[in-house]
């Protein structure tokens, strides 16, 4: 049982995740946060327990966006080795950039089909990140066909 | 005795005789002389007469002169006194002078030393003389060149007052075409402010193109396909084919924000100029339509090579879009063949109505033997969303074009399009074989 974790203000795109989930062959448990705030309060609840598998994070969240969470986990000793995976809309250089250099994981640009998103996730689930480094520039975006 | 005596008498009266005739002679002669001295005095007396008259004469200047004697006396007496008061304070002054004349002798005792150490310092000053007058002839010398000098810079002097007054009508004329350039330039500053605020808001659109707009897009995309594909069973054919269309439409609209924001970013992103041999970027184009390449059983020949500064990713994106166009607009029954053609060729070599900044210019020609369009079009196919077909037979944007234009002005080049109806078309495209300085 993989525990990974959701930030994502958006109802329909936790739904999806959660029906995306359901389809996955890996065994998982999702703690959702509807905001950053939420997820670093999920974080700090969870910081005596073993770690989640992986973050996904959205970017353009109220409260308290995904740069800053990102910026806090990074930041944070008993968190900071946290894989985290950037689940965004946009895919702007800009974006990219800076949470490459803030140090996460992989980004995904959130799929245009449900079809895609299950595949991404497990693409995701598949992956060692952890404690494995992290990919070059160039690999760091995850694109699934 | 009488005898005797008379005898003695007689003698005597003899000799006194004798003697008296003695005597006489002598008086004769004495008389003589008298008589002489007498005329002597009467010319005497009579020379004294006129002495006398002469004395007469002068005892009364001298009486004269003796009344003024007294009246000069009488001066130098009074004189005398006030002689007498002067020398009197004469004595005191002398002493005076006495002390200040000691004073004078310490002083001169000083001076004496420091008379010593000027001769000394004379003596120097001699020696500098001397040094100086060596320099002196040398500057003379030198002098005599720089006479010479100035009379040519008078001359040059001259040359450039001239000058000069003609300078000053030049810039006097500048002054007024400097008048007319400031208000131009005014002009042209509040026009630029009105395109730094029209880029702002172009850069806004961008941000909310790429995210904002994707959102719900994604939304319409992922339900519409979940209603396809979970809940096909409860729709009706005709409400099928409704979800179709709207799936249709919205990937539409995913490209069409897509191909949007490349064309934005080839405006606003700075990329950095690499030396890139044309054809590695075909070869990795070629990678990029594999699929397509096989289905359609098209050929792309390379000839000719050009190495070029360009800015890496854009020069991809410009041969990615014309080979991508070559691909798509080709003819149903005719497997494609595209020739990519690329030489240097000098300006001079280069047929076209644009300035040419650079000296030399790496010629790619792009020829496909597609469907072609008609001639009228060749300058309206780079603009903006134009699009020569339905899009229900061959789908697209309008964008890539107009995307491949916009990349090839970044890099200082040109492109011009030429094709007939079903006879293919040719993309000559000129790029700057190095930066400009």
């Amino acid at each position: 049982m993989k525990n990974i974790f959701l930030a994502d203000d958006d109802a329909d795109d936790r739904e999806f995740f959660i029906d995306a989930l359901k389809e996955v062959s890996i065994p998982t448990d999702i703690m959702l946060s509807n905001n950053g705030l939420e997820l670093m309060k999920n974080l700090e609840i969870l910081i005596q327990h073993p770690p989640p598998h992986v973050i996904f994070l959205d970017l353009n969240m109220p409260f308290k966006d995904g740069f800053q969470c990102l910026q806090e986990i990074r930041n944070t000793p008993k968190l900071k080795d946290i894989p985290v995976v950037i689940f965004s809309t946009s895919a702007s250089d800009i974006f990219v950039d800076q949470t490459y250099e803030q140090g996460a994981n992989y980004y995904i640009q959130k799929p245009t089909s449900f079809r895609l998103l299950v595949k991404s996730i497990e693409k995701v689930l598949t992956l060692e990140m952890w404690p494995s480094p992290r990919p070059q520039r160039e690999n760091y975006i995850l694109s699934i066909t | 005795m009488i005898r005797i005596q008379l005898a003695k008498a007689l003698r005597s009266l003899a000799f006194l005789n004798t003697e008296k005739k003695k005597r006489a002679a002598e008086l004769i002669i004495a008389n003589k002389e008298l008589v002489f001295q007498n005329d002597e005095k009467e010319k005497r007396a009579a020379e004294l007469v006129i002495a006398n008259k002469k004395l007469v004469v002068q005892n009364e200047e001298k009486e004269q002169k003796a009344a003024e004697l007294i009246i000069a006396n009488n001066e130098l007496a009074f004189q005398n006194v006030e002689k007498e008061k002067r020398a009197a304070e004469l004595v005191i002054a002398n002493k005076k002078l006495v002390v200040q004349n000691e004073e004078k002798e310490q002083k001169a005792a000083e001076l004496i030393i420091a008379n010593k150490e000027l001769a000394f310092q004379n003596e120097e000053k001699e020696k500098r003389a001397a040094e100086l007058v060596i320099a002196n002839k040398e500057l003379a010398f030198q002098s005599d060149l720089k006479e010479k000098r100035a009379t040519e810079l008078i001359i040059a002097n001259k040359e450039l007052a001239f000058q000069n007054e003609e300078k000053e009508k030049r810039a006097a004329e500048l002054v007024i075409a400097n008048r007319e350039l400031a208000f131009q330039s005014d002009l042209k500053e509040k026009r630029a402010t009105e395109l730094i605020i029209a880029n702002k808001e172009l850069e806004s659109f961008t941000y909310i193109s790429s995210h904002d707009l994707q959102e719900p897009l994604r939304k319409i995309q992922i339900f519409s396909a979940r209603l396809i594909d979970d809940e096909s069973q409860n729709l009706s054919e005709k409400g099928k084919s409704y979800v179709l269309g709207m799936s249709d439409a919205s990937n539409r609209m995913q490209s069409l924000i897509r191909d949007l924001l490349g064309y934005s970013r080839t405006t606003t992103s700075e990329g950095k100029y690499v030396i890139t041999n044309i054809n590695t970027v075909i070869e990795l184009v070629k990678k990029d339509f594999t699929e397509t390449i096989a289905e359609k059983n098209a050929t792309i020949k390379v000839v000719g090579v050009c190495d070029v500064q360009v800015i890496p990713f854009q020069f991809h994106q410009l041969i990615q879009n014309i080979i991508g166009n070559a691909l798509k607009f080709s003819k149903p029954d005719l497997s494609p063949i595209i020739m990519v053609k690329s030489e240097i060729v000098k300006n001079t070599d280069v047929i076209s109505d644009k300035q040419l900044s650079a000296q030399e210019y790496c010629h790619i020609t792009i020829t496909d033997n597609g469907i072609g369009f008609e001639p009228q079009f060749k300058d309206h196919i780079f603009e903006l969303f134009k699009r020569l077909h339905d899009k229900d037979k061959i789908p697209g944007t309008g964008i890539g074009l107009a995307i491949v234009k916009k990349i090839v002005e970044n890099h200082n080049g040109f492109i011009t399009a030429t094709s007939e109806i079903n006879k293919g078309a040719s993309f000559d495209i000129y790029i700057p074989s190095t930066l400009p300085l």
